[in-house]
C-alpha cells in the first residue's frame, strides 16, 4: 500500500512552479483566507487570549490522552454506541469494512474527512465492491477527477470551473455550464439522491467530547448533517488526538477554528452527534460507530517537542501564510497532509524520515506558520527538529556532511575565517553579476539554479571596522 | 475488542511516560473560554441586535414579531412570497400555537413522534419550506441551536429549500456558552439530545474558485421570526 510519489520533491516543486493556473488559484485562495482570518481576529475581543486558552486546552488534553480516550470510549458505550481502536491504517480499514459488510452496505455517503484520506479508505471499500460517494463539493470534484486534496480547507482549489464543468458534464451525460450556480445546482441535485439512498454514512470528526461521548463536525455545505442524519448507520473516524474534555472546551475551539480557517464567526453548521437516535426519533443514525486511529500519532506523542503537532485543530492557517505552499501548492508535497503541518507530521505518520523527512526542507523557516497557528504550535521549530533528527539518523547527503565539516574547521579559528572571507570575495569574481552570483559552480549551482546567491562584499566587516577606527 | 482497547490505551499511556492509563480525571486549572468571555465582559448588551445584524450579513432575514398573531401573519406572508406549495413543520405544541397556515393550497406535513419515518423524511425532502421552533438563538454569531427529539426532526431544518425558524426572545442568548452549559446540565441527568445542530445562515460553499455560492446541500435561505411579546 504505497502512496508515495515516484519523483523527488525537488522535481515535484519544479513542475508545480511551472503550473501557472494552479499557482494563481492557490495565491487567490490563500490571500483570501488569510485576509479573512486577520479581519476576524480583529473583530473578536482579546484574540490572543483565545489562542492561549486554545493552546492550554489542547496541551492538557494531549498530555492526558490516555485518560480522555478511555473516558470517551466509556461515554460512547454508555449510550449504546460502538467504539473501536485501530493501531494502523490497515486495522482501521478492516474495522470499517467489517461494519459495512455486516450492514450489507452497497452505497456509502461520505463527508469530508482527512483521516479517511490518510488511511485510503475509499480504495479499500471500493475493492470490496461498495460504492463510496464523497459529498463535500470539493471532495466530490476530486473523486470524479481521481485526485487528492491540495488544501485541507479548500481541497479542490487547484481546479478551475471549466475543468469542473467537464467532470460534471460527463456524469450528467449533458453539458453543464461552467458557472458556479450551475455547478453547485448540479451537485445539489445529484448528491441529494445519494444522501437519501445511502446505507451507511461515514464522517470524520473535528472534536469528540470525552465526558459526553459526542462528536462534532464543522462544515459549511450541510453535507455532514445529511450524512449524520439520513443513513441508518453512521461511522465516524477520528485521529486519536481529536478529543476535548468537555463541551465548554468545544466553545473555545469553535471560536478559533472557523475564524482561523475562513474568517467566519462560525461555519454554517456545527453538527453535534451525541448518541444513536432515540426510539421515537424519525431521523438520525440508529447505529453509531466511532473508530479511533493511531497510525503513527503515538510516535509524535512520545516526544515532548513533536507532541505539540497533535495540538493542531486543522484550520489550515499555516498553509495560507506559507511562502513555499503559496508557490508549489499542496500536491507537490506528495503527502496527504501538505503545508507546514503536513511537513511536520508526515514523517511520523509514514514512519519514514528518509523520504518524507525531506518535506522539512520545503520551508523557509520564516516562522509565519507558527505566528498564524490557532493554537500556537511552534511549527518552524518542529521543522528544524526534523532536519536535526534526519542528521542524527544519518540521512543527510555525504557532500552536505563534508561541507559542514569543512565549514566548522574554517569558522572555528579566526585566522582561517579571515582568510576564507578574503578568498571568497576574490574567488567569486568570475561568477559575479550585479552584486549576485547568478550561475555558480557546483555545489553552489544547486542554489543558483533556482535563485541568485548574494555576492560577498569587497571588504569584510572587520576591514571596514578597522578603517573606521583608525 | 476490549483487549485491543486496553492495549491501545496502555500504549498511549506508555509513550506519555505512564505505567498504565490514567483512570482518575487529571487536574485542570482552566476549563472552557477565557474568563472575560465567561463573565461577558465585552460588548454584547443587545443580543437581539447582534443576532439580527449577523444573520442578515449572511443573507438571512430576521423579523421581530410582537405577538403570536404577528408570527403567523409573517409566516404566511413569507410562504406567499416564496410561492411555497409544500411545508413541513415540527409537531411542536408551542409552534403550532403561533403558526397557522392559511392558504388551503399549501400542503402541510408534520414531523411527529409516531409518523412513518421514511415517509416523513421524503416529505421533508420534497418540501419547499421547513418550519422549526429553535431552542436557542445566539447573538454573537447569528446562530440557531436546534435540539433533536421525536418531534424535532433534523430533516425539517435540513432538506427543504428554505428553513424558517421561530424563536422566543427569551431564548436569545449572547453567546454559545449558555447552550454549552445547558448541554452539560442535561448530561447530568442523561437527557442530552441525540443531536444538537448549530445553524448559522444558509448552506454555503467556496469550493469552486473561491467563489461564494449559497445553498449547496442544505437550505438556500434561513429566515427567523423572533417572538418578542
Amino acid at each position: 500500500m504505497s502512496h508515495r510519489p515516484t519523483v523527488h520533491l525537488r522535481e515535484r516543486s519544479k513542475r508545480a512552479v511551472k503550473d501557472e493556473q494552479m499557482r494563481k488559484a492557490v495565491e487567490k485562495a490563500v490571500d483570501r483566507l488569510s485576509g479573512n482570518r486577520l479581519k476576524a481576529e480583529r473583530e473578536m475581543p482579546n484574540w490572543d487570549e483565545w489562542r492561549e486558552q486554545g493552546k492550554r486546552i489542547r496541551k492538557h488534553t494531549v498530555n492526558h490522552l490516555d485518560y480522555y480516550l478511555g473516558q470517551l470510549a466509556e461515554s460512547v458505550r454508555n449510550k449504546g454506541g460502538h467504539i473501536y481502536f485501530a493501531q494502523t491504517a490497515t486495522e482501521a480499514q478492516e474495522i470499517i469494512i467489517k461494519i459495512c459488510k455486516e450492514k450489507n452496505a452497497k452505497l456509502i455517503a461520505k463527508s469530508k474527512s482527512m483521516v479517511t484520506e490518510e488511511i485510503h479508505l475509499n480504495l479499500a471499500l471500493e475493492k470490496e465492491n461498495m460504492k463510496v460517494v464523497e459529498t463535500d463539493l470539493a471532495e466530490y470534484i476530486l473523486q470524479l477527477a481521481g485526485e487528492t486534496p491540495s488544501h485541507i480547507i479548500v481541497p479542490a482549489i487547484h481546479k478551475n470551473r471549466y475543468q469542473i464543468a467537464e467532470l460534471f458534464s460527463k456524469v450528467a451525460g449533458q453539458k453543464i455550464e461552467p458557472d458556479t450556480p450551475s455547478l453547485t445546482t448540479f451537485a445539489r441535485k445529484t448528491l441529494r439522491k445519494t444522501f437519501m439512498a445511502a446505507d451507511v454514512g461515514i464522517t470524520g470528526c473535528n472534536f469528540a467530547i470525552a465526558d459526553t461521548g459526542a462528536i462534532s463536525l464543522v462544515t459549511n455545505e450541510g453535507n455532514a448533517r445529511m450524512v449524520t442524519s439520513l443513513p441508518k448507520v453512521l461511522i465516524s473516524v477520528m485521529g486519536m488526538e481529536r478529543v476535548l474534555p468537555t463541551f465548554e472546551d468545544l466553545e473555545v475551539m469553535l471560536s478559533l477554528l472557523p475564524r482561523h480557517a475562513t474568517g467566519q464567526k462560525l461555519t454554517s453548521y456545527i453538527s453535534v452527534v451525541n448518541a444513536p437516535r432515540s426510539k421515537d426519533e424519525g431521523d438520525g443514525a440508529e447505529e453509531f460507530h466511532l473508530v479511533i486511529v493511531d497510525n503513527g500519532r503515538s510516535k509524535l506523542l512520545a516526544d515532548e517537542e513533536y507532541r505539540q503537532a497533535l495540538h493542531c485543530i486543522r484550520c489550515g492557517a499555516c498553509f495560507n501564510v506559507c511562502p513555499v505552499y503559496r508557490q508549489i501548492g499542496g500536491h507537490a508535497y506528495g503527502s496527504v497532509y501538505s503545508g507546514p503541518i503536513g511537513a511536520v507530521i508526515t514523517p511520523f505518520l509514514q514512519d519514514d524520515f528518509d523520504f518524507w523527512g525531506e518535506l522539512a526542507y520545503a520551508t523557509t523557516l520564516c516562522g509565519a506558520c507558527s505566528a498564524a497557528c490557532a493554537v500556537k504550535i511552534p511549527l518552524h521549530d518542529l521543522l528544524i527538529n526534523i532536519r536535526r533528527t534526519r542528521v542524527e539518523l544519518g540521512f543527510t547527503h555525504p557532500l552536505e556532511k563534508m561541507g559542514f565539516k569543512m565549514w566548522r574547521r574554517i569558522f572555528k579559528i579566526p585566522g582561517r575565517y579571515k582568510f576564507a572571507m578574503k578568498f571568497g570575495s576574490f574567488a567569486q569574481r568570475p561568477f559575479m553579476n550585479d552584486g549576485y552570483i547568478q550561475s555558480g559552480p557546483p555545489p553552489l549551482a544547486n542554489w543558483t539554479n533556482s535563485r541568485y546567491f548574494p555576492a560577498a562584499a569587497d571588504k569584510t566587516f572587520r576591514e571596514i571596522w578597522q578603517e573606521k577606527n583608525k | 475488542m476490549q483487549n485491543k482497547e486496553q492495549a491501545f490505551l496502555s500504549h498511549v499511556a506508555k509513550v506519555l511516560g505512564r505505567d498504565r492509563p490514567l483512570l482518575k480525571p487529571p487536574k485542570r486549572d482552566e476549563v472552557g473560554p477565557p474568563a472575560f468571555w465567561k463573565e461577558q465582559k465585552f460588548d454584547i448588551d443587545h443580543p437581539l441586535a447582534f443576532f439580527k445584524r449577523n444573520l442578515e450579513n449572511l443573507t438571512g432575514r430576521v423579523y421581530i414579531a410582537k405577538d403570536s398573531k404577528d408570527v403567523s401573519q409573517q409566516v404566511n406572508a413569507w410562504l406567499e412570497e416564496l410561492q411555497a406549495k409544500r411545508v413541513i413543520m415540527w409537531d411542536h405544541e408551542e409552534l403550532k400555537k403561533v403558526v397557522a397556515i392559511q392558504d388551503a393550497k399549501v400542503k402541510v406535513d408534520y414531523w411527529t413522534a409516531k409518523g412513518p419515518k421514511r415517509k416523513m423524511m421524503e416529505a421533508a425532502e420534497r418540501a419547499d419550506v421547513g418550519i422549526t421552533w429553535a431552542d436557542y438563538g445566539i447573538g454573537y454569531t447569528g446562530t440557531l441551536a436546534l435540539f433533536s427529539s421525536p418531534i424535532q426532526g433534523r430533516s425539517v431544518s435540513l432538506l427543504p429549500t428554505v428553513h424558517i425558524a421561530i424563536l422566543k426572545k427569551e431564548n436569545l442568548v449572547p453567546t454559545m456558552s449558555t447552550v454549552m452549559n445547558d448541554i452539560i446540565q442535561r448530561r447530568g441527568n442523561n437527557s442530552v439530545p441525540a443531536a444538537v445542530d448549530f445553524i448559522t445562515g444558509p448552506s454555503r460553499t467556496s469550493d469552486i474558485e473561491m467563489d461564494l455560492s449559497i445553498g449547496v446541500h442544505g437550505p438556500v435561505k434561513v429566515w427567523v421570526i423572533v417572538l418578542d411579546d
